[in-house]
């Protein structure tokens, strides 16, 4: 008896709504309100009587807590709630589900700080970075949608979708080398040899020599993306034939591709789905969610395998709301 | 004796609602959660294996395809973690020092640190929220985690009894219009997490996502050097992109 009367005292007080307010967040799988050693914690304790166990620990014990401890909020209604009469709230928001996809992008959370490295940190390039170039690029390395269909879901994560023909099959990053002449993004030479030539694109001058384009920088010359629009008559040695799709294929040769007309070859920007067998220096392997892709300029390379061999497809990545 | 008091209390629960079947909130739902919620809460350290199933669309042709993964969780309150998992998504292990956390793939012999905050629940929180990172069957860990399940979900019931895993089960199910929750606690002295099912209702197939526990072990004593990440001396640190 002494029994159903304290678990009678424990429900009603569960039924009684105090007044603190926390936030809800949602993490993973399930929504929870902030958790953790919150400040709302300590605010709820000195608002309520003890309502178990845990809350009435001395501090050394709860801070020892895996999880700080039990909390029941004060707020708790379970009545009230019952008889609610609609079940469906009317301004309940159905998120957007993508199969895949179990992160809702709708937090309301004051979260903790996390301190994120965000800095483009190259821990593995090699590069000449120092010079300062300025230069109105034209970048190659924005990516072109493919016309052909995927019949893959997208790889979901912070709000982007990353859409590949073939499936995640991780091989070390280890840039490929074009021989001597090549040389990657960031470069700098004192002199060309004399088979550069010129090319102009949108009136900025580049200096073309042997699959590298240059800039004049610093009484000398520092290697540039190749820029989009550039047509050379002859492909540097080295070239290879990739497919982008039934219909079309490119060139590719230190990173850059290229497009034949009539005028000879013209850089273009790469195609998603284009497998390349190679990715020049300057790229960077970084974690997205569980896929680890390698990050060249402004294009993502998904590292897979194509008739056992490992290869690079070009990520068409698509923001969610569909730009 | 404790099963008893364990029956007593929810037997008094259902007789409290028994004039309100149509209770969306089951009072005797939630003294179990409750109590599971408070043996949780006691713990200052613990380890656990966990099996976990998910369902993934890899072709559209295809379908959902069964994933399974395996992990061993540790835990030292207030801020350690350890979980290695071995499954579909390779080999990888997440080291939690109270300070930072490293990410590391033995697969692809690479890995990522990042700052992390001061306890394990704001920490897995906090990087579920920044880097998508899901740490498995966390949701029992979060300290308002009877709480969470009230606000969020129409529908809370304990279902009764069952047998899961060989193991006698308070059943309970959580359901609003996105989901659904199956939870098996385990009926006995220390009213454990036994099994999760998620059905994902809005999705069309259903998506399903299932975790069991096993082999819990309360208050082990775990070697602080567990915790700590140390790099192999070939791997290759790699830069983790916030979502």
């Amino acid at each position: 008896m002494k029994l159903i009367q304290n678990m009678f005292r424990y429900i009603l007080f569960l039924t009684i709504a105090a007044m603190l307010v926390s936030m809800t967040a949602e993490a993973q799988r399930m929504k929870h309100r902030s958790g953790g050693h919150s400040k709302s914690r300590s605010s709820m304790r000195s608002h309520s009587k003890p309502a178990n166990k845990s809350h009435t620990k001395s501090n050394t014990r709860q801070n020892k807590s895996i999880n700080g401890g039990h909390k029941n909020s004060p707020d708790r209604n379970i009545s009230k709630k019952n008889k609610s009469s609609d079940v469906k709230s009317a301004d309940r928001k159905s998120n957007n589900k993508n199969a895949g996809n179990r992160n809702s992008n709708n937090k309301t959370v004051n979260r903790n700080n996390v301190n994120i490295d965000n800095s483009n940190k190259n821990v593995n390039i090699n590069v000449d970075n120092s010079k300062n170039v300025n230069v109105n690029r034209n970048r190659n390395t924005h990516v072109r949608v493919n016309t052909r269909p995927y019949h893959r879901p997208p790889y979901v994560y912070g709000g982007r979708r990353y859409y590949c023909y073939h499936p995640y099959r991780y091989h070390p990053y280890r840039p490929y080398y074009w021989g001597p002449v090549w040389h990657p993004w960031g470069f700098f030479v004192a002199t060309l040899t004399i088979t550069a030539i010129i090319v102009s694109v949108n009136n900025q001058p580049y200096h073309y020599d042997q699959g590298v384009y240059y800039v004049e920088s610093d009484g000398g010359y520092t290697a540039v993306e190749a820029p989009v629009g550039a047509t050379i008559e002859t492909l540097p040695e080295g070239s290879q034939t990739v497919v982008v799709n039934e219909t079309t294929n490119n060139y590719y040769y230190g990173g850059t591709y290229y497009e034949q007309g009539d005028g000879g070859y013209t850089v273009v920007p790469p195609t998603a789905g284009t497998i390349v067998p190679n990715l020049p220096e300057g790229g960077e392997e970084v974690k997205i969610g569980d896929v680890t892709y390698v990050k060249y300029g402004e294009t993502y390379y998904q590292p897979v395998q194509v008739d056992g061999k490992d290869m690079y497809e070009v990520v068409n990545v698509e923001e969610d709301d569909g730009s | 004796m404790r099963s008893y008091v364990m029956i007593l209390m929810i037997m008094s629960a259902l007789f409290m609602q028994s004039n309100a079947q149509e209770a969306r909130i089951d009072t005797a739902a939630v003294v179990i959660l409750d109590r599971m919620g408070r043996v949780i809460g006691d713990l200052e350290s613990c380890g656990y294996q966990l099996s976990t199933s998910r369902d993934v669309m890899e072709v559209y042709a295809l379908g959902y395809v069964k994933h399974f993964d395996e992990h061993e969780i540790f835990m030292v309150g207030p801020d350690k973690m350890l979980v290695n998992s071995r499954g579909d998504k390779g080999h990888q292990g997440v080291w939690y020092n109270g300070s930072q956390i490293a990410f590391y793939s033995y697969d692809e012999n690479n890995y990522a640190l990042i700052d992390a905050p001061s306890d394990i629940i704001s920490m897995i929180d906090s990087v579920n929220h920044t880097f998508g990172v899901d740490f498995p069957a966390a949701d029992f860990f979060y300290p308002t985690f009877t709480d969470d399940l009230i606000d969020n979900f129409d529908y809370l019931r304990f279902l009764g009894t069952s047998v899961v895993d060989g193991q006698n089960s308070f059943h309970i199910v959580a359901k609003n219009d996105e989901m659904s929750v199956q939870i098996w606690i385990s009926d006995d002295a220390y009213l454990l997490p036994v099994k999760m099912v998620i059905a994902y209702l809005d999705e069309t197939p259903t998506r399903y996502y299932e975790a069991s526990f096993s082999d819990w072990q309360l208050n082990p004593v775990l070697p602080g050097v567990m915790f700590e990440f140390s790099p192999p001396l070939s791997a290759k640190q790699i830069r983790i992109v916030a979502k």
